[in-house]
């Protein structure tokens, strides 16, 4: 029992931790899956965050706020999607410029309109309410694990759900995978990959903004650049997750479960709270080398230079 | 001459025009919003950056440092390999050059300037070539893997600039000021223009002439051009792999090192402050050509030179340049008529 | 009135500043079987996009059933009763058939689900009742080339069109299925009163099915023909416009040194447990044109892969000039004057974003420099001078990607001979181009047979082999199942049988001791 007082919550944390990077993956994957390669998801989590709690605050509504900043976000993500396909722009620079544009514009807007480029603070207004599960809650372990959260935890993993169905249920999933498997396809059929690619970024861009809303709304508060490379992180977690919406909900959930052991170690150990922002980023990037070694020893042509 | 450095110019310059015209269109609806003082506000963002000496030789200074920092993300992107992580390497090369000269205190700056920039060249140079080795080893992603190892760079320097680093004695998050034998000469004071001017002006020539008249340079080009043509026509793919990486990181290293013993002599938390994302900006503009990341790193420059005088005389914050560069780079690769032509599949031949 | 009718279409590709379609006209009676034949370019494949709804023309009208068509997309198209074959397979792999059959007119249900029961169930259904032997379920990767284009014929056929447009299917068909492949054509026409416009090279087969035949040249239709009373001669004098005379002069060479030898080549794909190559050997003599043909996907372009030294041999030995390669890399190989025309010229051959310049020199680029640097003047010349020699049309500086086919294969050659070579390889060398340049490059290499120099024409089209190798290997499922020389007792038909593994000549063991050490 001794190892479960200090496992479980761990775990407990594990899934609060991951939900953001699994919101904004599942959305990723929606882009990935037509073959393009969204980096523009750290940006759209960021807009997200920013909006999602001025509207929270701005109309004293939580969901309210969660709807128009998830719009915006989705607004951003088509504005994006626009000049990548319209004006035939490189979508990876793009996503570049959606992310400058997002770190420049919420400092901007919140030093013009509340006269600060730090941290937002937001006092006694709406707070995220942890979901009671009733009997739910007294189940040994999965009780202590999985319920008291707050409803986004729950929302990403009906996503994922949704994502499953979305992909493999739908003539529209059909058409996506289609669009990134083989673009003529679509093209002699007379669809335009172009549109479903769009979607992908739509999609994105909801999920997204309810990445960032979960960070901002949970701390309460605003703070530049509040994202940290979790959108990054998100497609790391597309990979390790093979492009799937379960594997992605592994992969997640082991950075999550990583991230949680890092911040236990912390509280423990006396390590400067930089050096632990450090670890989510050198986590993840060991994740990625070792997924990768993985795939080229797996691949039917590991034959370089022909790539 | 290699004639595969140019680009057809005309329609590039009508689609930056377009972005330009775009971007200071931005910046007046913008000013016009948020400012109580629009006129005075335009004003000091466009004609601001040239009322003095100031002014005028810290925007100049501030382009020196981009135009290296642009060089170094031209040389990746024109061998097609991306490097995201220089925000990170010029953050590690104003760490390394600044350590190495709080080293030596009382040696002459003859010996230690270049030790303290080719130290800072070296180990930038080798957190690129980690993620140049891996892509050409295991094929992992190099433009997630460069972003990801310099996220974890800038933490754990800001661990040691505020922890072990800190100087006690002043008040910001920053290390012990290095000797006055180490600072670059000024050239226009008061600004912080100062020597390193030569050698800023100087690396996109030499880059010029790499890519144009050797063999190496051309190699390189072609691999970013076409990989698989490069291995056909026998070049050793792999090498241009993770060299590119390495000289972008190298110059980053030394952008990093420059602002420290030129501009600011001490290496504070955050002293990057973006210049590794405007780096891709001017390389972006500059069509990874050497020699146009010179007017390139100068009009960012300005752009931020403008924001500043914007912020400082009136009421208007300086991530309004930030604004205006994230709409120059959403508009920069729009292509327009002239694009659409030349992705068009070749279908019939 | 007639079923189809295409009136007086016109169209421009303005960014290309190409006249594709000049006023063609085109009528087809129902259930007729309507032939379109001319050479590469002649518009034909752009007539049928139009007609499918996949471009827009500048001009014309289009009639179907009576009634005037437009502003239609293939969508549209396939709902009016029109469907399309293309040129090439416009499958997903990782797809089941019944996925890629039914993609874009998915069965749904509850309103917004994909069907997936009821998709394989009515595909299933459909390749039943068309007599074709597949399975719904299965992936298409899976599949032979001839399973495959049977599913992009079930992709048209599930849709319930009356008229069916083939582009060139038959090109990529093995010469064996090519006929059970027309013969099943012919019995959609006959038994399920279908009407089918067929776009084809191959004239002799087209002529024992097709009622009509439209010839196009040069973006207009010239001629339309009753297939009964014409002639393969008169079709050919009309699509080439001139009467085509083809004759190879072959010089006698007695083959001497060899220059290249394979010896018991396998590759193997770890991943799917398959021998790519296995045990190949071949040897190549100064003054010879080795041939090696076989069936795409039955080790071609492995072989080219490795020759070339870009993929690396699972075990086997190279002896080049009479000594062992230790090293399986492409960059060694050209320093010891490998020259090699690759069968993919877009990606391999060329560097299409790059000027013809940068193109030209890459294999001589060590013989420019001093010290590394470039002499510029030096490179000037040669370029030049390699422009001028192969009559390439287009400015030094301008990229490839803005030259036609032909000139591209003409750069290819240009950089290629320049070294020198005493070996080269040639793979698929006039896959797609049209008669005079496909000439030129036959007449190259010929004269490089006469120069002495050790030749490996890799190549799926069996005339070609025919016409200009010394001795011809046969791969089958990476197996080497014939090799003799060329004489005229090899015909189309007993190359054909090997192709397709009916015959294997190394199959038993003693056979295998004479035959071995032919080539």
């Amino acid at each position: 029992m001794n190892y479960s007082e200090f496992s479980l919550p761990l775990l407990h944390n594990a899934v609060d931790i991951m939900t953001p990077v699994l919101l904004a993956a599942t959305g990723g994957l929606f882009t990935e899956l037509t073959g393009v390669l969204n980096i523009a998801l750290e940006g759209l989590m960021l807009i997200g965050a920013f909006f999602c709690i001025v509207f929270a605050i701005a109309t004293g509504n939580l969901f309210l706020g969660i709807l128009l900043g998830v719009t915006v976000s989705i607004l951003v993500a088509s504005l994006m999607g626009v000049i990548t396909f319209k004006l035939k722009a490189n979508i990876f620079i793009t996503g570049l410029a959606t992310n400058l544009f997002a770190s420049g514009f919420t400092v901007f807007f919140s030093s013009q309109v509340f006269g600060t480029k730090g941290v937002l603070r937001f006092a006694g207004q709406p707070l995220l309410p942890r979901l009671d599960h009733g009997f739910l809650g007294s189940i040994p372990v999965f009780g202590e694990v999985f319920t008291g959260h707050n409803f986004f935890v729950y929302l990403s993993w009906i996503l994922i759900f949704l994502a499953v169905f979305l992909i493999y249920r739908t003539p529209f999933g059909l058409r996506l995978r289609a669009t990134g498997k083989n673009p003529e396809v679509i093209c002699a059929l007379g669809l335009k990959p172009m549109h479903y690619r769009f979607y992908g970024i739509l999609i994105s861009g909801f999920t997204c903004g309810l990445g960032g809303g979960f960070l901002s709304l949970r701390l309460n508060a605003f703070v530049p650049e509040i994202t940290a490379g979790r959108g990054w992180i998100a497609l790391v977690a597309i990979y390790l997750g093979n492009k799937t919406p379960v594997g992605i909900l592994g992969a997640a959930f082991i950075l999550g479960i990583a991230e949680s052991i890092s911040i236990y170690i912390q509280g423990i150990i006396n390590i400067p709270a930089d050096f632990v922002l450090a670890f989510p980023y050198i986590m993840t990037v060991i994740a990625l080398i070792v997924y990768s070694i993985f795939k080229y020893y797996h691949s039917p042509e590991n034959n370089k230079g022909e790539g | 001459m290699n004639k595969d450095l140019s680009v057809k110019t005309w329609p590039h310059l009508f689609n930056l025009f377009i972005t330009l015209f775009l971007a200071s269109g931005f910046v007046i609806a913008l000013i016009f919003f948020f400012s109580r003082t629009p006129g005075k506000s335009i004003y000091y963002f466009f004609i601001g950056p040239f009322i003095n000496k100031y002014y005028l030789g810290n925007m100049l200074n501030s382009g020196m440092t981009l135009m290296i920092v642009g060089l170094g993300i031209s040389f990746a992107f024109k061998s097609a390999v991306f490097n995201l992580g220089g925000e990170g390497q010029v953050y590690n090369g104003a760490l390394v050059a600044t350590v190495i000269c709080l080293a030596f205190p009382g040696q002459s700056g003859f010996f230690i300037i270049p030790f303290a920039l080719v130290t800072a060249i070296i180990a930038s140079g080798l957190l690129a070539f980690i993620s140049g080795i891996l892509k050409m080893k295991w094929n992992v992603d190099e433009l997630i893997s460069s972003f990801l190892i310099s996220g974890a760079v800038i933490q754990i320097i800001n661990y040691l600039i505020t922890g072990p680093l800190d100087d006690p004695a002043n008040n910001l998050l920053a290390t012990r000021t290095i000797a006055g034998q180490f600072f670059f000469p000024r050239i226009l004071i008061p600004s912080a223009l100062n020597t390193s001017i030569l050698y800023a002006l100087l690396l996109p020539v030499l880059a010029f002439m790499f890519f144009s008249f050797t063999h190496w340079g051309y190699e390189m080009i072609m691999c970013g051009q076409n990989r698989q043509f490069s291995h056909y026509g026998g070049i050793k793919v792999d090498r241009y792999l993770v060299l590119p990486m390495m000289v972008s990181g190298g110059l980053h290293g030394l952008a990093g090192g420059t602002a420290v013993l030129g501009t600011y002599h001490i290496c504070y938390k955050g002293v990057t402050a973006g210049i590794g994302w405007n780096g891709i900006a001017v390389a972006l503009i500059a069509r990874n050509h050497p020699l146009g990341v010179i007017p390139a790193a100068l009009f960012f420059a300005y752009l931020e030179a403008g924001a500043k005088a914007v912020m400082l005389h009136s009421d208007v914050t300086m991530e309004i340049a930030a604004l205006a560069h994230s709409i120059i780079f959403y508009f920069i690769t729009a292509q327009f008529l002239y694009q659409f032509i030349k992705q068009r599949r070749r279908k019939h031949w | 009135m007639s079923y189809l009718r295409m009136e007086s279409i016109t169209k421009i590709y303005e960014k290309k500043g190409l006249l594709a379609l000049d006023d063609v006209s085109l009528e087809v009676k129902e259930n007729e079987f309507h032939a379109i034949i001319g050479e590469n370019a002649a518009g034909k494949s752009t007539l049928m996009k139009i007609l499918y709804g996949l471009e827009k023309p500048q001009a014309g009208r289009i009639f179907f059933k009576n009634r005037e068509i437009k502003n239609y997309t293939p969508m549209d198209a396939s709902r009016l009763g029109i469907g399309m074959v293309h040129q090439h397979f416009k499958l997903v792999p990782d797809f089941s058939i019944a996925e890629n059959v039914v993609l874009g007119a998915e069965p749904v249900k509850g309103g917004i689900f994909f069907d997936k029961k009821k998709a394989i169930e009515e595909v299933q259904q459909c390749i039943d009742h068309y007599g074709f032997h597949l399975h719904a379920g299965d992936k298409v990767k899976h599949l032979t080339v001839g399973q495959m284009q049977q599913v992009e014929i079930l992709k048209i056929l599930y849709r319930k069109v009356d008229l069916l447009i083939l582009d060139e299917p038959a090109v990529l068909l093995p010469e064996q299925e090519v006929h059970t492949f027309f013969s099943r054509l012919k019995e959609l026409q006959e038994k399920e009163g279908k009407t089918l416009i067929f776009i084809t090279h191959k004239l002799r087969e087209i002529m024992q099915i097709a009622s009509r035949i439209t010839v196009m040249r040069k973006g207009k239709a010239i001629a339309v023909l009753d297939a009964k009373t014409t002639n393969e001669e008169e079709l050919t004098k009309l699509m080439v416009g001139t009467p085509f005379l083809f004759y190879l002069k072959k010089e006698k060479i007695d083959p001497a040194n060899v220059i290249l030898e394979l010896k018991d080549i396998c590759l193997y794909d770890r991943t799917r447990k398959y021998c790519l190559l296995d045990n190949v050997s071949i040897k190549v003599h100064e003054g010879e044109i080795a041939g090696v043909t076989g069936l795409s996907g039955n080790g071609l372009a492995e072989l080219e892969d490795v020759v070339a030294g870009i993929r690396p041999p699972t075990s086997g030995q190279i002896l080049y000039n009479n000594t062992l390669l230790k090293k399986f890399d492409i960059a060694e190989l050209r320093q010891g004057r490998l020259a090699y025309v690759p069968a993919d010229r877009i990606k391999r051959g060329s560097s299409t974003r790059s000027s013809i310049h940068s193109n030209l020199i890459i294999s001589r680029r060590h013989t420019f420099s001093s010290f590394g640097v470039f002499n510029m003047e030096h490179i000037d010349r040669f370029v030049t001078s390699l422009i001028k020699e192969y009559s390439i049309t287009g400015h030094k500086n301008s990229p490839v990607a803005t030259l036609s086919g032909g000139n591209i294969q003409k750069v290819i050659l240009a950089r290629e001979l320049s070294v020198n070579p005493n070996f080269i390889i040639f793979c698929e060398p006039t896959w797609g181009l049209d008669v005079a340049s496909s000439r030129f490059i036959y007449e190259e290499i010929l004269k490089l047979r006469k120069k002495m120099v050790a030749i490996l024409l890799i190549s799926s089209d069996m005339d070609e082999i025919m016409n200009l190798c010394d001795s011809i290997v046969v791969l089958y499922r990476g197996k080497k199942v014939f090799a003799q020389k060329n004489s005229r007792e090899i015909t189309k038909t007993m190359i054909g049988e090997y192709m397709l593994g009916l015959k294997d000549d190394f199959n038993s063991e003693n056979n295998q001791e004479t035959k071995d050490s032919l080539p």
